[in-house]
């Protein structure tokens, strides 16, 4: 499957704003998870769990470590689909 | 039609936090062996269970129990009085630790800390029988298995988790010997170490990994967890009808060896 960058972010975006109950605006790949967002592992668990629903990829825990920005994240599920 | 081992039993599965948990294990093969399931979650984990739910092959409905919350218990009864009016088995699979507890530092670990993990991880299995206690006897009895790691020994970082354990182990005999007369059951799942995003969160935790596979005689795979779900699934079946207050060991026999 292949997916417009743009329509791709904004569903991530979608799936961000669902999950860590924070506003779209906030939402930009600079935007860091612990500093900006005060999220914090099952925040990030979860927004996977939301992310594989939305666009039907699979992430494993194990490549959700590191990830510090909603950039790295949303990069990391765009290079699967 | 071949009938499954768990045809026509109400459980109630705690700990499913992800699909690697075991008590998603338990709770998908208990369902491919006929059971009706509900989960339970508690606080910022609940979303978290909701969603894990909907993966399971009958995506089961999913109530709050925060075991630190004493009210939580009878709203779980009276929901599932409504539902169901009995209950005929529970999954425990509760544990937590705050960092301080785990990875080290045994002997600084504060009261404040050790309290709440026996409070999450060990009283938590009375509460959840007492509570559930009027519905096991409105189905004539029924089976809780809790999910253990042996505790008969000291572990490479697992410090104050081990005492809860330890705990668990023996909470497990007092509610066998108290709850016999209502013919409910009481056991315990010694699982080897598994590769649980709960696991994970154990520092030093891979030191367990290598030992376990070289030592245990039937070998040991931590990714796979389909064996501790069979032991569950059949202690919550009627195929141990005189077994309770017991530990069963699913850890390619690693506690029978020495070295």
């Amino acid at each position: 499957m292949s997916m417009d960058s743009e329509k791709a972010f904004g569903l991530f975006r979608g799936c961000a704003v669902d999950v860590l109950q924070v506003e779209a605006d906030q939402i930009r790949l600079e935007t860091r998870f612990i500093e900006d967002l005060d999220a914090d592992s099952l925040d990030l668990l979860e927004l996977a769990l939301a992310v594989e629903e939305v666009f039907g990829v699979r992430v494993v825990e194990e490549e959700l470590r590191g990830i510090e920005t909603i950039g790295q994240a949303y990069d990391l599920v765009y290079s699967k689909l | 039609m071949v009938s499954g081992l768990l045809d026509g039993k109400r459980l109630v599965v705690t700990g499913v936090l992800d699909e690697r948990s075991l008590a998603f294990g338990v709770a998908a093969l208990a369902q491919e062996q006929g059971a009706e399931i509900v989960l339970t979650g508690a606080g910022r984990g609940l979303s978290i269970t909701r969603r894990v739910a909907r993966r399971l092959p009958e995506p089961p409905d999913v109530y709050e129990l925060d075991v630190t919350v004493p009210e939580h218990f009878p709203a779980l009864a009276d929901a599932l009085g409504r539902r169901w009016g009995a209950v005929d088995g529970a999954l425990h699979a509760i544990g937590f630790a705050p960092r301080a507890c785990m990875g080290g530092g045994f002997l600084e670990a504060s009261w404040e800390d050790v309290g709440l993990a026996l409070n999450v991880s060990t009283y938590s299995l009375k509460a959840l029988v007492a509570g559930l206690l009027p519905l096991f006897r409105s189905a004539g009895g029924g089976s809780v298995v809790g999910l253990d790691f042996d505790a008969t020994r000291a572990w490479p970082a697992y410090d104050w988790m081990g005492v809860a354990k330890a705990g668990l182990e023996s909470c497990a005999r007092y509610l066998a010997r108290d709850v016999g007369q209502h013919r409910l059951r009481v056991n315990l799942v010694a699982s080897g170490p598994i590769t649980t995003t709960a696991a994970r969160s154990i520092p030093g935790v891979e030191a367990f990994r290598d030992t376990w596979r070289a030592r245990a005689p039937l070998g040991w795979d931590t990714e796979d967890s389909s064996c501790v779900a069979k032991a569950c699934v059949a202690l919550l079946s009627n195929w141990f009808p005189m077994t309770t207050g017991e530990v069963i060991h699913v850890d390619g026999g690693f506690q029978a060896i020495g070295i």
